[in-house]
């Protein structure tokens, strides 16, 4: 995928968000070639706590890789402004189930989506979805820290340039200081993102993937390379970013998944949603007996 | 399964609280026995011999620490630590409570309203409490309700010993006496009311045993 692809015009507004009508109505069937756009997003601050709004929301996916069923019919809805954990075995779909949130499964041959995802109420998988487009609303961090070869500058200012802004100082400043890294690197921005330790080779690709000003981040497994220190960095980190995004986190550390995250699915073998509630009401008392003996560790 | 040692730990614990249990109603049912028989060295027995559950108390409590700690255990098995680990705080104050009867014992000189039964409400909170712990010993919740509704039973007959003490003392012109009867006057409204905290505390172990077994913390606010 080439810088021109990422980079393909699209409108910009300024980063102010002044447009206050920008993203607000989204629901009526857009003339618009694209359903997803790079707007900034306005309006978000107009209801200070109560309940949260959905903002990704699956009804009857279905994924398959080949002949094989990796998601099974999950319905879920997402609500914005929250860590949401998905938890579950190996080769229960959770991974599966987060890059289909922002189409990393196109990019598999054999994957196959069936059912709807939406994001504020547009199908993602609309065919009229630019998935690049897609990719800037919806960042992704992975389990191993994957800076670019290049400087720590470099590697926000791509994040910022994908979102065709001008990577300013300022803005770098800003994206570094949102993932808690500014302080450790302020000076040194120059050199190489490889020669950071791995928490904060970590914390610089979610500078990169917050650059854009995404409404989602993805996490696929972020902490699992890291010792506990530098864990602990990131998931205080998660906390903030909650603020600003949604946060969809796949965890394998269960009490990671009860310490950061709001709401906890869980996901076991065959693909299948067996539980999605508050994480405290998972934890303490979960419904279904299989979320018990899975989480207490009698599972299997 | 999974989880064989963790298993095998919780398992232990279940054992260690029930043993506690009834080691501490083995107590009590003593210091009654002493109180209703006014014998003397059964209550210094009794004295004696709380160190041992206040010990045994110690111990629990750091198995519990050291299972939230080391298994951090969830869902059911996180209500059943934190229930434990709550229980045996109640069985240790039901020693104490114990062990107050048996002070009291000591140095009481002579019986008082020997028409207030003392002893039959002791023996119904001792009750209570054996048949709390066999509520947390077999998980039921229905068992834990029954034994708790029983309190207000108990709460009944101690308000109305009470009532009747003090309604006495004011009736009744003690004359040179008076300094005496104050002293065991208000042993005994102690004695009245320590024999209702055991009561409490039964209930206490009932409102864990529900909320450990259903989840519902109803008794316990």
């Amino acid at each position: 995928m080439s810088q021109n692809e990422l980079n393909d015009g699209e409108a910009q507004t300024d980063s102010n968000g002044d447009d206050s009508t920008a993203t607000d109505g989204e629901s009526s069937t857009d003339s618009d070639s694209r359903l997803i756009t790079t707007d900034v997003r306005t309006g978000e601050s107009t209801g200070h706590g109560g309940s949260y709004e959905t903002v990704v929301e699956t009804r009857n996916l279905n994924v398959y890789y080949g002949d094989e069923r990796a998601i099974n019919d999950v319905s879920m809805e997402i609500p914005e402004n929250q860590v949401t954990a998905l938890i579950g075995p190996s080769g229960c779909g959770k991974s599966t189930f987060l890059r289909c949130v922002n189409r990393m499964n196109d990019l598999i041959d054999v994957a196959r989506v069936e059912g709807t995802i939406t994001l504020r109420g547009t199908n993602i998988y609309d065919e009229r979805v630019d998935p690049v487009a897609l990719r800037r609303k919806v960042g992704m961090v992975f389990q191993k820290p994957n800076p670019f070869p290049k400087s720590i500058r470099d590697n926000v200012a791509y994040g910022l340039e994908v979102q065709g802004r001008d990577a300013t100082d300022e803005r770098i400043e800003e994206s570094l200081r949102a993932a808690a890294l500014w302080d450790e690197v302020n000076g040194q921005l120059d050199e190489s993102g490889l020669a950071l330790s791995g928490g904060q080779q970590q914390r610089l690709c979610i500078a990169r993937a917050i650059a854009p000003d995404p409404e989602i981040v993805l996490m696929d497994e972020p902490t699992s390379a890291l010792d506990p220190v530098a864990a602990s960095k990131i998931e205080d980190l998660i906390d903030e970013l909650v603020e600003d995004y949604t946060v969809i986190i796949v965890t394998h550390n269960m009490q990671q998944a009860a310490r950061i995250s709001d709401k906890t699915a869980v996901f076991l073998t065959g693909g299948e949603l067996v539980e999605f509630d508050d994480t405290s009401k998972i934890f303490e008392n979960p419904d279904d007996d299989r979320v018990e003996d899975y989480i207490t560790g009698k599972f299997g | 399964m999974a989880r064989v040692e963790y298993e095998d730990q919780l398992d232990d614990l279940r054992e260690n609280v029930v043993a506690m249990g009834g080691t501490v109603v083995s107590r009590y049912d003593a210091a009654l026995t002493a109180l209703e028989t006014r014998n003397e060295s059964l209550a210094e027995e009794v004295i004696e011999e709380d160190g041992e559950i206040n010990q045994r108390y110690l111990d629990l409590e750091s198995d519990c620490i050291d299972l939230f700690a080391l298994q951090q255990p969830v869902a059911s098995d996180l209500r059943f630590v934190a229930s434990s680990f709550k229980i045996i705080t109640d069985l240790e104050r039901i020693g104490d409570l114990a062990v107050n009867l048996a002070e009291y014992t000591i140095a009481a000189e002579r019986e008082r309203y020997p028409e207030i039964n003392l002893i039959h409400i002791g023996t119904e909170t001792g009750a209570m409490v054996s048949e709390a712990i066999d509520a947390y010993e077999a998980g039921s919740s229905e068992h834990a309700t029954a034994v708790a509704a029983r309190d207000d039973e108990i709460d009944d007959l101690c308000s109305a010993a009470s009532d009747a003490i003090v309604e006495d003392l004011i009736r009744t012109d003690y004359g040179d006496e008076a300094e005496d009867v104050m002293d065991d006057v208000s042993r005994l409204l102690l004695t009245v009311r320590d024999l209702e905290r055991v009561g409490d505390h039964a209930v206490n172990i009932c409102a864990r045993t529900v909320y450990m077994v259903d989840s519902d913390a109803r008794l316990i606010y």
